[in-house]
């Protein structure tokens, strides 16, 4: 537990001297942010609801994809993939840690600096430019905080397992990046996915990409609540469970792979 | 402390069509070549000994040290260190062994010096009081005071190893495992190196393997010595005896400041001849160099010289060629 905050802690000063990078990646999850809302608001077309979403409710959506962008790596996370490509994932072996605790503390400081950084500056920026839907009750609230961490959890131990495949293939990098495709698809970060299809939607709902994104903006917005609410924190601690899981057995294989093969 | 009995490791490496359609080719059929990185070698390590590993580039060094610190799952063959079985139970394994390996760091590249070795007090659960010890005292004899807080992507070469040899160091491990720790260093750092390292297996009775292609690094530090090729053992000795059995001859090179018709000397021998320049070759045991010197400068006039030392390489070459060890 030590370790794991010791390791959290310095991942979280290292991103923070990121800062500049930071600030840039800012502005532009801002600026288009603004250009999504206005294509999803001419779909409205003066209509007051789509699909359950109002128009405060689009923007909100719009806000809150937005500000997790960095904080859930949505467009790419190859540092596992990297260190084994370098050849550092030796060094980490000869260490007494369990590689995935040791990734997962690292990935604790870089999700907090750019929760803070990005998360909360975006959805503020968002908040004086428009009018937004809020968390109406403690429980809500309390929904959300957990919704927000679980679905960090869930884009933690899905990129992890994707990772992977650089114990395999010199050319991981291609897999990982459909790995991306889907998850952005399916995850409801083009659009809400109650704007899709109901078959498109059944198709989502049976990967786990929906609760990394989709699931947070129904909790935000207000659309679950009740046993649906308690339904969704459910299913998406039971991916999370499954994928760290699957990541660990996945690994295990891999390191054996590479102490047979050679790095 | 460490048994090795009948060591195999062997790599698959495909390899490549040449020529015409070769991308085809490659796609249709594998062709694999077995490269026997280590070849049947057995040894034993007593607790206490600082072992020269030696060997040309390519020889397995790396190889040996990788099965050694369970990075690498021996081919064939046993290998208990420690009372354990270096690839199973890593966790366990690594905790009470350090490795530096020259080629890269085990520091953290964009954190200060200081910040990775206070996170490595964690991961070894090291108590505080221990870590302060051990870390002013490696401070002071590596002299890592003008770059603890330096980020480890900033160091040089010899700055980073020094860290590098803390790091491995903090935990108070009873072996360390050293792979090339002077490779592209110049001499002074090299020194420097060498002296901590002899200190390290002289006042904590650090139990260390050192491999090098730099034959001065043993000479300098190792008592044992064993020397590896094409992944086989040619020689594992005391140092003494291998000088006096395979030794190259050194040569010195000197720069006559007239010309003479002969430059003959007592104990060497002309092996080249160059305009002014004489090359002579001699052997350690028949004379020394300053001894040959004042011969040589006895008789003729001298402009300059040099004395070059044989290489590993030609040491190696000469095991072969004389075939010393085939008993
Ligand atoms: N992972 C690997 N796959 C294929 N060949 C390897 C691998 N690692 C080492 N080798 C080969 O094994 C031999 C010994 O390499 P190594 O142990 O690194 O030598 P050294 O450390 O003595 O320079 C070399 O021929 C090298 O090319
Ligand atoms: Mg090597």
């Amino acid at each position: 537990m030590r370790l794991f905050w010791e390791i959290t802690r310095r991942s979280f000063r290292r991103f923070m001297t990121y800062r500049a990078a930071a600030l840039a990646g800012l502005v532009t999850n801002v600026f288009f942010g603004l250009l999504r809302v206005s294509v999803l608001l001419a779909l409205y077309d003066g209509r007051p609801e789509v699909a359950g979403y109002t128009v405060p409710g689009i923007i909100t959506y719009t806000a809150l994809t937005q500000a997790v962008i960095a904080y859930l790596s949505l467009f790419g996370w190859f540092d596992l993939m990297q260190s084994v490509y370098t050849g550092e994932i030796a060094a980490d072996l000869l260490k007494p840690m369990r590689l995935f605790t040791f990734w997962l503390a690292q990935d604790t400081g870089r999700a907090a600096v750019n929760i803070l950084l990005r998360g909360v500056t975006i959805m503020i920026i968002y908040g004086l430019l428009f009018d937004l839907t809020y968390p109406q009750t403690a429980v809500q609230t309390l929904a959300v905080i957990l919704t927000i961490i679980l679905s960090w959890l869930l884009s933690f131990t899905w990129r992890f397992l994707i990772n992977l495949p650089a114990f395999w293939t010199p050319n991981a990098r291609g897999i990982v990046r459909l790995g991306y495709v889907l998850a952005w698809f399916f995850s409801g970060f083009l659009m809400p996915l109650r704007f899709l299809p109901d078959w498109v939607q059944r198709v989502a709902y049976l990967t786990p990409f929906p609760h990394m994104l989709n699931s947070v903006v129904d909790v935000y917005v207000g659309v679950l609540s009740g046993t649906e609410l308690l339904r969704v924190l459910l299913i998406q601690a039971a991916w999370v469970l499954a994928l760290a899981l699957m990541g660990q057995l996945v690994l295990k294989t891999a390191v054996r792979r590479l102490v047979i093969l050679g790095g | 402390m460490i048994q090795v009995h009948n060591l195999h490791k062997h790599f698959k490496v495909t390899r490549h069509h040449q020529g015409r359609l070769a991308g085809v080719r490659n796609l249709l059929t594998r062709e694999y070549r077995l490269v026997k990185a280590v070849d049947n070698v057995s040894f034993t390590i007593q607790t206490g000994e600082l072992v020269g590993y030696l060997g040309p580039n390519g020889a397995g060094k790396s190889t040996t040290i990788k099965m050694l610190t369970g990075l690498l799952v021996p081919t064939g063959g046993d290998l208990v260190v420690n009372g354990r079985i270096p690839h199973q139970s890593r966790q366990q394994y690594v905790a009470n062994i350090g490795v530096v390996f020259g080629q890269r760091t085990t520091l953290w590249w964009d954190l200060p010096v200081i910040e990775s070795l206070e996170l490595l007090q964690h991961v070894y659960r090291v108590p505080a009081d221990r870590f302060r010890q051990n870390l002013s005292e490696f401070t002071d004899l590596l002299d890592l005071k003008p770059f603890l807080h330096t980020p480890v992507r900033s160091l040089s070469l010899g700055q980073r190893m020094r860290a590098d040899l803390c790091a491995a160091l903090l935990h108070d491990p009873a072996l360390l495992f050293l792979d090339e720790p002077t490779i592209g260093l110049d001499v002074v750092a090299k020194e420097r190196i060498r002296q901590f390292i002899q200190h390290v297996n002289r006042e904590r009775g650090t139990t260390i393997i050192l491999t090098t292609h730099d034959l001065q690094d043993v000479e300098k530090l190792c008592e044992r010595v064993m020397i590896i090729d094409h992944g086989r053992l040619l020689f594992d000795g005391q140092l003494n005896d291998l000088r006096e059995r395979f030794d190259g001859r050194r040569e010195l090179l000197v720069d006559m400041a007239e010309a003479y018709e002969d430059v003959s000397v007592e104990g060497a021998q002309v092996v080249a001849r160059d305009g002014w320049q004489v090359t002579y070759q001699f052997s350690r045991s028949s004379v020394t160099a300053s001894e040959l010197i004042s011969r040589i400068s006895q008789r003729y006039r001298i402009r300059d010289l040099a004395v070059r030392e044989p290489d590993i390489e030609a040491t190696i070459r000469r095991i072969y060629e004389e075939r010393l060890l085939e008993t």
